[in-house]
């Protein structure tokens, strides 16, 4: 509330924790944990994009819900504008979801099938009490307008649109209280090729003018190049490196890190290129493997990886803070 | 209110399953010829012309004998009435219901004891009882009650029940875990003792009986709600709506429950016919209704014990199939039409 700094990011994350109990017994009581956020840190400025890519099952997804307090984290502080999200009342919490929004993975999964696409887009202004009836469906036209929708739509229901069609109502409905940050979650990995580029344009464009800033969750790197500002690439809960867009794919400092861009498909036939295939599956993150939870896969590791957890460190001869990597080898590789 | 397009396709496909549809149509008139049964069974008369005035007597205070210049102050005897205009011939005529008998009176004979086989010309189509009351009048106000009993129990299962089962699904942990466990515990009561035990102590009425069956009823609504809620709560529109800021309340009752509601329609049809079933099978025993409520188990249980008056057990036996057998193929026809695994589409 007090100072703000223009330097201030919009979103920190501090060593963020997100355990789920693991139940068993007759009385259900807690017999482990699923370590699904292993201390995540990172920032997000306005008006920015930060991506942040992995495997299925690595825990993305959780960042962002546990962001947005759909989860209660474990640990860690999630600050949004200064305020302590972690620490919020019910109610003040409330009123901050109106400054951050969430798009979901599956555009059928995350529109109830029940409600009119009218009904769907004016929720926000219900829920906030906001505006008379009138005045909240001449907004939801102009939302769905803006997504690139009729006002016609408004009386139809979910099932009636294509995939594509439903994930631009899932935006419109994100937009409606003017946010400032969106969490999208995968939001183009369930939609066809063609359909992808189109709803990552129509999100860029809305950057663009509202200024919006986006934690641009997904596990294909090609897409995340596309829109993204920074990357933060995760493994089993924990973060792996961190960097300018540009610096990631051209300096990778980290092994999996550059696993996951030669796994890219390249679109030209003649390039013949040494493919680092990863062997093995990710370990279960019940029982992440000790020290360096990638060490199981790594090309690169060594006895010590099993036993000394890296920290997330500035690259040495990098761009400073700007480019960090958790490896204990960094020095040494040559990738 | 515009209904979803996936709910007219539902309808749609319900009435293309012809034996349900039918089924739904014929239980619907039933339910209105009952609804209005003192119309057809009853023995008021509809319309009585007397002397210039016309008279209804069907709804309404009972009139007097005298009102017809009868010698008597009691309720006027409309057959008798009607065989007296009739015999008078003075243009004075008595319109009596189809069948001119209430579920309560008996038609007693002076040569003979009841029961009686049916008689077109007596209009006892399907005779009498042991007492002499007829039994297609017992037989339509019993249908109304054991409906109405059935319905009205389906509804308070089913508030309870949805209340109770969508809280555990929605808020889990402790509260759930609290009430699985008090539902294995109730649901090892034997029902039946402690409604024999009940009924021992006290007669009990209609809306007693139907909160007795209550108490045990809940249980298996809830399981289903409980299931249900647990799978829509983790589903991503519901985070969407909590991403929002959206209420618990909201959560439940705008998003939860209207999702829910196919699988509460599915499962009413067999309620309803469980609900008559039970009753039915309450009055045989004895611990039913209080007499002298028309009741087919009553009836049957008379069928029972007067085996040679084929009439009374063909009769209630032949209703309780009929009755049974439509509402079940309605629930049939439901079920089909509103199978979830028909509607849900992968891209």
């Amino acid at each position: 509330m007090n100072k703000k700094s223009p330097s201030e990011p919009l979103l920190s994350v501090e060593h963020l924790k997100m355990h789920f109990p693991v139940l068993g017994g007759i009385f259900r009581h807690q017999v482990g944990k699923v370590y699904a956020v292993d201390d995540v840190s990172l920032t997000i400025s306005r008006g920015e994009t930060v991506g942040l890519v992995g495997e299925s099952g690595c825990g993305k997804t959780t960042v962002g819900r546990s962001i947005l307090q759909l989860y209660q984290p474990t640990a860690g502080r999630v600050t949004f504008e200064g305020k302590d999200l972690t620490r919020l009342s019910r109610k003040e919490m409330r009123d901050l979801r109106r400054d951050m929004q969430m798009i979901f993975q599956d555009p059928f999964e995350s529109l109830n099938s029940r409600h009119t696409i009218g009904n769907i887009v004016e929720e926000p202004f219900v829920i906030h009490g906001i505006g008379t009836a009138d005045e909240r469906q001449q907004k939801v036209k102009e939302l769905l307008r803006r997504v690139g929708l009729s006002a016609r739509a408004r009386t139809r229901f979910p099932h009636e649109f294509s995939g594509g069609q439903r994930q631009r109502v899932g935006i419109a409905r994100a937009l409606a209280l003017n946010p400032k940050l969106i969490i999208c979650d995968e939001p183009v990995s369930a939609l066809d090729v063609s359909i992808q580029s189109q709803i990552l344009n129509l999100l860029l464009d809305l950057q663009q003018e509202m200024g919006l800033a986006y934690l641009f969750i997904a596990h294909d790197l090609a897409v995340v190049k596309h829109i993204s500002d920074r990357i933060a690439v995760m493994y089993l809960g924990k973060i792996m490196e961190y960097a300018d867009a540009d610096t990631l794919y051209a300096h990778p400092a980290h092994p999996y890190t550059s696993a996951l861009i030669s796994a890219i498909p390249v679109p030209d036939p003649t390039c013949r290129r040494k493919a680092e295939i990863l062997s093995g599956d990710v370990p279960s993150p019940i029982h992440p493997p000790s020290g360096c939870v990638f060490h199981t896969r790594c090309p690169y590791a060594v006895d010590q990886c099993k036993e000394t957890i890296p920290e997330l460190a500035a690259v040495a001869g990098g761009a400073g803070d700007n480019h960090q990597v958790a490896c204990i080898r960094t020095g040494e590789l040559r990738l | 209110m515009k209904l979803n397009p996936l709910t007219i396709r539902k309808i749609r496909r319900f009435k293309s399953i012809k034996r349900g549809y039918f089924s739904f149509l014929l239980f619907v008139m039933m339910l209105t010829v009952s609804l209005f049964a003192e119309l057809l069974v009853n023995n008021r008369a509809l319309v009585v012309h007397y002397e210039g005035h016309y008279y209804f007597p069907t709804y309404g205070h009972m009139l007097p004998g005298t009102t017809f210049g009868l010698a008597y102050d009691y309720e006027t005897n409309y057959r008798e009435l009607s065989a007296r205009f009739e015999r008078e011939n003075k243009g004075n005529r008595v319109w009596l219901p189809p069948v001119p008998y209430n579920p309560y009176e008996t038609d007693l004979k002076t040569d003979a004891y009841p029961p009686f086989a049916p008689s077109i010309a007596e209009k006892h189509y399907l005779g009498t009882d042991a007492v002499g009351r007829d039994i297609l009048a017992r037989l339509v106000y019993g249908f109304r009650i054991a409906i109405a009993f059935s319905l009205l129990l389906l509804v308070t299962n089913y508030t309870i029940g949805v209340s109770i089962g969508s809280a555990m699904g929605f808020w889990g942990g402790k509260f759930d875990l609290i009430f699985q466990r008090i539902i294995e515990i109730w649901s090892n009561v034997p029902f039946l003792y402690v409604i024999i035990i009940i009924s021992s102590i006290v007669v009990p009425s209609f809306l007693m009986l139907v909160l007795i069956m209550a108490i045990f009823g809940w249980i298996s609504i809830t399981w289903t709600m409980r299931t249900v809620t647990y799978k829509e709560r983790s589903r991503e529109y519901v985070l969407a709506a909590r991403a929002l800021g959206a209420s618990n309340f909201r959560i439940i009752f705008k998003h939860i429950i209207p999702n829910t509601i196919a699988i509460i329609v599915t499962f009413a049809p067999f309620s309803v016919s469980g609900g008559i079933v039970a009753l039915t099978s309450l009055d045989y025993l004895g611990f039913g209704l209080p007499p002298p409520t028309p009741s087919w188990g009553e009836l049957l249980r008379q069928g029972w014990t007067n085996l040679d008056a084929w009439w009374i057990s063909g009769s209630v036996i032949a209703a309780m199939v009929i009755t049974l057998m439509i509402v079940t193929f309605i629930g049939e026809a439901v079920r089909e039409a509103f199978d979830p695994k028909l509607h849900t589409t992968y891209e």
